[in-house]
């Protein structure tokens, strides 16, 4: 029956159609949103979509509204839990704050990667910045 | 309504394109295929970090190189209403169909339902151009929100 359907890769994910739905991209950002149609290559459509940043065990929302998401770039999508969403052990906050504590975040591991190169360098073992560097290009 | 159909159908529409790479471009679509090549015109490049900008009358992306696309929420009730419309239709046909088939031969049958689904086509078509200029008129705001979003990034 797979064989016959022109989806069969995605096939079950025809299933998860008009659900809430985590994304995670390559990039290492969250969306979450309603699944309203996906494609024999897992490009996705979310409406209502909101980017979700976690930063520790805070987190913070931005609406985005429609997506159409190139499937390439998909890590993975989990249907969200309506119930257990209800009693999430995290803190929601603004906007502003959780853009802060990212930028911060960031901030740190850069520091902490420039010290560990420093460090390699000084004993001899010269590290390629872009081998570990995390961002996808 | 597949991704890919639901790019067609918001041509004309503002939209913000991310790529790989992080760089956003937010235009108009003009076009575009089916491996997600697209066409832009009035477009604002944004650079990954969102620090620099670049305006250009039109471009051209690789459908390869895109991350994602944004498009404005109303093209989404686009389809539905054109969705709803087609299947009101579809039921108004079947009606019809089932008027002609107490006069008409069975045989007779395919050619009387195409018939009926060319005649039909003009009334929906009263639909049509009322509604895309509402929606159209909706999405320039949406245009206005979208280029902000970049700069949250990091």
């Amino acid at each position: 029956m797979d064989d016959l359907n022109p989806l069969a890769g995605t096939a079950h994910l025809l299933e998860e159609v008009d659900k809430k739905l985590m994304v995670l991209l390559r990039d290492g950002r969250t969306l979450i949103g309603y699944l309203r149609s996906v494609d024999q290559f897992a490009n996705l459509v979310l409406q209502r979509t909101i980017e979700r940043i976690h930063v520790g065990n805070e987190y913070g929302d931005i609406p985005r509204g429609v997506f159409i998401i190139r499937g390439e770039n998909v890590v993975l999508l989990g249907e969200i839990d309506r119930e257990k969403e209800q009693k999430l052990p995290l803190k929601e906050v603004s906007v502003d704050e959780i853009l802060d504590a990212q930028r911060r975040e960031q901030e740190q591991r850069q520091e902490k990667h420039r010290l560990v190169s420093k460090a390699l360098k000084e004993r001899g073992l010269a590290v390629d910045a872009n081998i570990i560097n995390e961002d996808f290009c | 309504m597949l991704p890919l159909s639901l790019l067609k159908t918001a041509q004309s529409h503002p939209m913000l394109v991310e790529l790989k790479n992080g760089e956003t471009y937010n235009g108009h679509l003009v076009s575009c295929d089916s491996w997600m090549n697209i066409n832009l015109r009035d477009v604002i490049c944004t650079s990954k970090d969102g620090d620099r900008f670049w305006r250009m009358p039109e471009c051209y992306i690789r459908g390869s190189t895109i991350k994602y696309l944004r498009i404005p929420d109303e093209v989404i009730d686009m389809v539905k209403e054109d969705a709803q419309a087609k299947s009101r239709n579809r039921t108004e046909m079947n009606k019809n169909r089932g008027g002609n088939s107490s006069q008409n031969q069975r045989g007779g049958r395919p050619g009387g339902g195409n018939r009926n689904n060319v005649g039909n086509r003009p009334g929906q078509g009263y639909g049509g151009p009322a509604n895309n200029a509402m929606r159209l008129g909706g999405a320039g705001g949406q245009g206005n929100r979208l280029p902000h979003a970049a700069k949250n990034r990091k």
